[in-house]
């Protein structure tokens, strides 16, 4: 008998689903969560739905095995998604084989960042894509499983089995799904994909390897430089990779929270050079031991702070979510990049 | 009934095929290189001092990446493959 990976298509007899979850299981294929069977006249719907996409993956590491369309959509099934959902999810693997995304070093890593999915666009109201009120959590069939069958792809085709490639020391909800779409109607700036050099009217997929969202709380303040004061003790973290391994992270402004911004006059730029500037970490906050670490693998403080990124352009500002007074802090792997990939249709 | 493997894939080419020349442990060039996390460096430092029992060291040389959480740029991996005939990497976590 051929070994089940080198299989396209598998005759698995005459399974209902809770056996075809046994056996998904054993695989190794399974989440955890109960998974949906992916028969040839499922797979077939998905893949039709990409047939205007003619470029050929690369090899996906670590595994570095080069996808079929099929696979992946098979992935895409058993996530729970609807056949419209796939050219999503495919813009947003695309996202994460770009060179900069690290996705080798994402997935072998002991910290617990997961892909952070982000969708802009005119498809975010096709497909349902929550936007506004909870828009990380849960509720939405389109959330939940775009998400979802990004993290099984990484798990069954880039190989990020957990506990064998995949060494995350806790691990992170986030790995299961987080995709949420962008709240455009209520940022009074512009929108994050228009930002990046794409048409409004385009739809685009925005992957980072980050953590979960951390919830910037102010329901006190009721001015934009009062709001950029708790953001910035939010963000100012000692504990975050990007202490020493300098890379990206998001702060997605609640509608309230970016409605004050804007009424006190600040723009994304003036927001992320105000949060750049007080989002350092003073060394008093930094152990001896770690500070020596810094210092020597080229992570040298800025008289006595250290900054959590590069420059003010590691701070990526959009804005999500519904009524209320949060915002919230996404922050990265450190050594990745914030990939941008438009969804062809 | 039959389904779609979600593993499945077509292997991609390989690098090509380097053909290992013999290291004489007592001489040779070594590099000492550390994945730039806590304690590889002093990992590697033992090891050199322990070399030092028996060679001498003046050419076994420290190299680190850039990154921790980045792969080892071409530039260094050409460099250790230039001037070194082996290579001893530690993985400090």
């Amino acid at each position: 008998m051929k070994d089940i990976a080198d299989q396209e298509v598998i005759d698995i007899g005459d399974m209902d689903v809770e056996a075809f979850n046994e056996y998904a299981n054993e695989q190794g294929w399974s989440d955890g969560m109960p998974l949906f069977v992916p028969t040839e006249a499922k797979v077939a719907k998905f893949v039709e739905t990409v047939r205007g996409d003619n470029r050929p993956y690369p090899p996906v590491p670590p595994r570095q095995i080069v996808p079929t369309l099929q696979a992946l959509a098979a992935n895409a099934v058993m996530a729970g998604c609807k056949p419209e959902y796939f050219p999503v999810v495919t813009a947003a693997l695309r996202g994460v084989l770009d060179p900069e995304y690290n996705l080798h070093g994402t997935l072998a890593t002991t910290h617990s960042c997961a892909p952070m999915v982000m969708v802009s666009g005119p498809i975010r109201h096709e497909l349902n894509i929550n936007c506004g009120t909870n828009c990380f959590g849960q509720g939405r069939q389109s959330n939940a499983t775009i998400g979802r069958a990004l993290g099984l792809m990484l798990l069954n085709v880039a190989g990020a089995k957990p506990g064998e490639m995949d060494r995350s020391t806790q691990g992170n909800p986030a790995k299961y799904t987080f995709c949420f779409g962008e709240n455009e109607e209520e940022n009074p700036w512009t929108p994050y994909h228009v930002q990046r050099g794409f048409a409004l009217t385009d739809s685009v997929v925005t992957v980072m390897s980050g953590e979960g969202p951390h919830n910037l709380n102010d329901h006190g303040s009721t001015t934009g430089d009062g709001l950029l004061t708790t953001f910035a003790g939010g963000m100012s973290n000692p504990g975050s990779n990007t202490i020493y391994g300098k890379g990206p992270m998001f702060v997605i402004i609640g509608p309230e929270h970016a409605a004050t911004l804007k009424r006190d006059g600040f723009t994304i730029d003036s927001i992320r050079e105000e949060l750049w500037k007080r989002s350092r970490v003073h060394l008093s906050r930094v152990s001896k031991e770690n500070l020596v670490t810094y210092e020597t693998t080229g992570h040298k403080p800025d008289g006595d702070w250290l900054t959590i990124g590069r420059d003010p352009k590691d701070i990526h500002i959009t804005v999500a979510g519904g009524p209320g007074k949060h915002s919230a802090f996404i922050p990265s792997f450190g050594g990745t990049t914030v990939a941008c990939t438009r969804i062809a249709r | 009934m039959r389904i779609f493997n979600p593993s499945f894939g077509m292997a991609a080419a390989g690098p090509a095929k380097v053909t290992l020349q013999p290291v004489n442990w007592a001489t040779d060039a070594i590099a000492l290189i550390s994945n730039s996390k806590p304690n590889a460096r002093e990992l590697l430092e033992g090891v050199r001092a322990m070399l030092g029992a028996h060679r001498p060291v003046d050419n076994i040389h420290f190299h680190a990446k850039n990154s921790a959480s980045q792969p080892a740029p071409k530039e260094l991996i050409e460099k250790v493959a230039k001037n070194y005939k082996a290579a001893l990497l530690a993985l400090g976590d």
